[in-house]
């Protein structure tokens, strides 16, 4: 088959010509076709979840040494349709004391804000929910709904380690949206646009050379880190710590109800790595994307899975940190960087230097920023290190 | 002057009742209201030092025939050590007053690990402690009747649910026993302020390794304190070895501290050899050696793949790899034994079989990765950022508290101590083997963590020795009185399996008398103290097991700490619930 001959437009044609030969009005008609859209975006997403679960067990699986899931179809891809089945079997319990409206809706929040990020993601130069010009500020719009269906389910349950990871969830993710943000604003800066897919279409130049985390390499590392935190990632992971808090704020919650923030979390993981392929490794952009626009959609898919496979890997590497730990990282070492590159950036774009060597200047800024933060934190840290220090006296009889 | 006895003679005229010598460890029978000052001048005085308590207990002498302390119906233990001094034992026994309602001066005043012995004591025997801070049952339930440990005890009046048909009574309540939430008021310990968080930490948590249950007063993620919670795996073991023939009781061992089996049985058997007043051959102590030095790699290892999955959540592959080498190893002891948790390999006299023939060079296989899979944990956490973050600092216990505490083991070390009961009391021809006992100053979960690497690195060493200097010879006593005979003399020999009948009728008859053992577990010291009436069964089986006391420390190096670092400090004790509740 001729990959040139799938043209995406010519079946949207189609579907518009069948709907105007109904005799529908054009408000109708747009309706139904963002209906439409909308509904496809969500039957991608729920079926990507099912594959991205079982990927990411099948990754840690391998890393860890084990075989990871293989009974249930082949390679144990099946696996996810099982467990999903066996959590829809399962007694719906609700505390006694929960407060249940809070209750109720934040696994639907948790699902829904994942879902309503789908919509600005361009998986190619056409395939795309909503190019709306403030795609950026959409993303981060929607991403504040997670914490705010994180922080309900935490506070309505009744239980004190939801409670906890209730009051982690507005230390974390509040925090660390704010180097987000700024990670993400300094390549709006340098394109000059807002929209999502004209920030991959900023990123065209030949072979890659284009590619935001070329010449941006610390935004893209703040951006990493803090999608790490945002997406509830080792070694972030504490909102859910299972070795701490149990589960933290969806301790509570069985059956279906814990799929959904199950499904959210994966969702999110991959939604983030999404937005980071987007930003900074030229979304859909790639060889011969020209001449096959349906390639773009293949380039994307496959950059944003190596982005989420390295959130996998990071995984089963690291341990977690700590709450304290975590806060200090964020406020004394990304904010400040982030505050700093973007102050960089934004004379650098002043300067109105031609274009070769801006890319350079750009370059030569994030290193140096970043050689320099790490140098101070390393600095701090040493101090920190090797100082074994008793939080309390005891009151024994002394010897 | 080094002699306890002369010199609490010389100090105290009046205090001393009786010394004896059992076993070589000297024994002195004090007066009730001595004690205190008697426990003060042992551990303070220059030249005995006696810091640290390792046991605590008492003996119900109701039906001893010629009891050890005439006059009085409990008598009080102590088993003191003294850590500067090469670990040297010292026995202290004292009459308790009070007839079935002993008392007895409380000792936590002196050694604070004295508290959680207390307790037990109390709980198990009903020995009242009068100065004690929160005498408290701690491994039966609060609202149990008697003292199980005690001789008049009803045995086996309990009734016990189980039952082969539906229609039987015991299955009449079935369920009922469940009580709906609210009809329970929430207990919260009395010292703990309401106006803190209080968080109910287990018997049911990832974290807290078995059924641990930990009461947590928390203000924000702070800790305020921590009150332990344990007796949910109790099991009676001790009152089961009054039962039990001496040979059978090897296999109780195994369940006490489930990952490292081997130490438990090697602990019960040489403390049953020291009554015995044998010892096994040199091969068999050699083959006792590799397994235990193999036992406290594969509980390291589980400590090590436990604690990377406490501090660093699921995804952590630590885990997997260090359960990677523990195989190999279960695998070794599936080849001697055919089991491989529960191995129940030792016996008294030597060990149940010999060596098969392709053990060693299997094991010499497995001893040539291994260093190479200790580098490949060390470079996965060592110098990992986060790891160190986590650990350094985080649980800190001073030389002396951890003394204080009774903490034995890879805890004690880290906290600066060179005290490993392998090099000052050598068991099972430990002096002839070159290896060296890890000591870090910090104090810290990160010391601890490094004390334990190596001493894995140290243990391989040990395991490489034993294997190229192996004996040949019997891996059994040839003393027909305690071992039974080959099966092929049976065939030959009337004598033999007269022996053979003897042995399996009636067991193996120790003289009247007492002793206590410790050796060096994987945790730390796992020491019996046995009282023998000359029977077939155990008169008291006394049980010491690191763990206990190393957990009752987990509040002082928890407390002011963040909630994260408690599920740490709890990962860098090393606990096992079995070895806890017994």
């Amino acid at each position: 088959m001729d990959l040139s001959s799938i043209d995406l437009r010519a079946i949207g044609a189609w579907f518009h010509g069948l709907l105007i030969s109904s005799g529908m009005s054009q408000t109708g008609i747009h309706v139904i076709e963002a209906l439409v859209g909308a509904l496809l975006l969500l039957i991608f997403g729920l079926t990507l979840v099912i594959f991205l679960i079982w990927l990411e067990r099948k990754l840690a699986g391998r890393i860890q040494d084990r075989l990871g899931p293989n009974r249930v179809g082949p390679y144990g891809l099946l696996q996810t349709v099982a467990d999903a089945l066996k959590l829809l079997t399962k007694e719906d319990v609700t505390p006694l004391d929960a407060d249940r409206v809070p209750y109720n809706l934040a696994p639907g929040l948790a699902v829904f804000h994942v879902i309503m990020a789908l919509a600005v993601i361009p998986f190619s130069n056409r395939v795309i929910g909503a190019d709306i010009n403030v795609g950026v500020l959409y993303l981060m719009a929607v991403g504040a709904i997670g914490s705010m269906a994180a922080l309900m389910a935490g506070w309505a349950s009744n239980n004190k380690y939801a409670l906890i990871g209730g009051f982690r969830v507005v230390a974390q993710l509040l925090s660390y949206e704010i180097p987000l943000v700024l990670a993400m604003i300094i390549p709006v800066m340098v394109s000059g646009t807002m929209r999502m897919n004209g920030l991959a279409v900023a990123q065209g130049s030949i072979f890659g050379f284009g590619w935001f985390v070329w010449t941006l390499p610390l935004a893209f590392l703040i951006f990493f880190v803090a999608s790490l935190a945002e997406g509830e990632r080792a070694p972030f992971d504490l909102l859910e710590a299972e070795s701490e808090i149990v589960a933290g704020y969806n301790i509570e919650y069985s059956g279906m109800k814990f799929a959904w923030f199950f499904l959210a979390f994966f969702m999110n993981s991959w939604v983030l790595a999404a937005i980071g392929t987007t930003i900074f490794f030229g979304g859909w952009q790639g060889p011969f994307v020209d001449q096959l626009p349906a390639l773009g959609v293949i380039y994307f898919l496959g950059k944003t899975m190596i982005l989420f496979f390295v959130q996998a890997w990071v995984r089963a590497t690291f341990p977690r940190l700590r709450i304290d730990q975590m806060m200090s990282f964020c406020w004394k070492f990304l904010v400040p960087m982030a505050l700093v590159l973007f102050a960089a950036v934004a004379i650098i774009l002043k300067l109105n230097l031609p274009q070769p060597l801006e890319a350079i200047t750009l370059l030569v800024a994030n290193v140096a920023i970043l050689l320099t933060g790490v140098t101070l934190l390393g600095r701090t840290q040493r101090k920190a290190l090797y100082a074994p220090k008793r939080a309390f006296t005891p009151t024994i009889p002394r010897l | 002057m080094t002699d306890p006895v002369a010199q609490l003679r010389e100090q105290f005229p009046d205090a001393i009742l009786s010394t004896s010598d059992t076993s070589a460890v000297p024994s002195i029978t004090v007066k009730p209201e001595t004690l205190v000052d008697v426990g003060f001048f042992l551990r303070d005085a220059p030249g005995l030092t006696y810091d640290l308590l390792s046991d605590l207990t008492a003996v119900d002498q109701l039906e001893l025939a010629s009891p050890l302390e005439p006059g009085a119906r409990f008598y009080g233990v102590y088993h003191l050590r003294s850590v500067s001094r090469d670990g040297t034992l010292l026995q202290l026994r004292v009459p308790l007053p009070g007839g079935d309602t002993p008392t007895a001066p409380s000792l936590t005043g002196v050694w604070p690990t004295a508290n959680w012995h207390e307790r037990e004591a109390y709980d198990l025997l009903g020995v009242h402690y009068e100065g004690h801070p929160d005498l408290r049952r701690i491994l039966m339930p609060d609202d149990w009747q008697g003292h199980p440990l005690r001789k008049d005890y009803p045995h086996g009046g309990e009734h016990i649910p189980f039952s082969p048909t539906w229609e039987d009574e015991e299955f009449k309540f079935l369920g009922q026993q469940i009580m709906k939430a609210e009809q329970r008021p929430e207990a919260v310990p009395g010292r703990m302020d309401s106006k803190h968080m209080v968080v109910n930490m287990g018997p049911q948590h990832p974290a807290t390794h078995g059924v641990l249950r930990l009461i947590v007063e928390l203000d924000g993620e702070r800790i305020v304190s921590v009150e332990p919670d344990i007796g949910y795996l109790h099991s009676g073991f001790e009152k089961q070895a009054e039962s039990v023939r001496y040979k059978d009781f090897v296999y109780y061992t195994d369940r006490m501290d489930y990952v490292s089996a081997m130490q438990n049985n090697l602990a019960y058997v040489l403390t049953v050899e020291k009554l015995l007043g044998i010892e096994a051959p040199p091969r068999a102590q050699a083959i006792r050696v590799i397994m235990a030095e193999l036992q406290r790699i594969a509980s390291h290892l589980v400590w090590l793949g436990t604690h990377a999955l406490d501090v660093g959540g699921t995804g952590l592959a630590l885990l997997m790899y260090a359960f990677r080498e523990r195989e190999d190893i279960l695998d070794l002891f599936e080849m001697v034994c055919g089991a491989r948790l529960t191995t129940s390999y030792m016996r008294i006299g030597g060990v149940s079989a010999d060596l098969p023939p392709a053990f060693v060079p299997r094991l010499r296989d497995f001893l040539a990765i291994l260093p190479q899979r200790f580098d490949e944990y060390g470079r996965m956490l060592t110098d990992n950022p986060i790891w160190r973050h986590r650990l350094e600092g985080v649980g800190y216990l001073s030389k002396e508290d951890a003394i204080a505490m009774g903490v034995t083991g890879p805890l004690l070390r880290a906290s600066g101590v060179n005290y490993d009961l392998r090099k000052a009391q050598p068991y099972c021809n430990y002096d002839q083997y070159d290896f060296e006992i890890p000591v870090y100053d910090e104090g810290d979960s990160y010391a601890r963590y490094f004390v334990r690497l190596n001493e894995m690195r140290q243990s391989a060493r040990i395991v490489q020795q034993a294997i190229d200097t192996l004996p040949d010879g019997d891996f059994w006593l040839n003393d027909p009185k305690v071992v039974p005979p080959k099966r092929e003399l049976l065939d030959q020999s009337m004598e033999a399996l007269i022996h053979h009948f003897k042995l399996y009728t009636e067991g193996l008859k120790p003289p009247v008398g007492e002793v206590y053992y410790g050796i060096e577990a994987s945790k730390g010291e796992m020491g019996f103290y046995i009282v023998s009436d000359g029977s077939a069964h155990p008169y008291r089986c006394r049980v010491r097991t690191p763990s206990f006391s190393n957990l009752s420390a987990v509040e002082m190096m928890s407390k002011g700490h963040l909630f994260s670092d408690l599920v740490t400090v709890i990962g860098t004790i090393d606990i096992v619930l079995g070895d806890i509740d017994r």
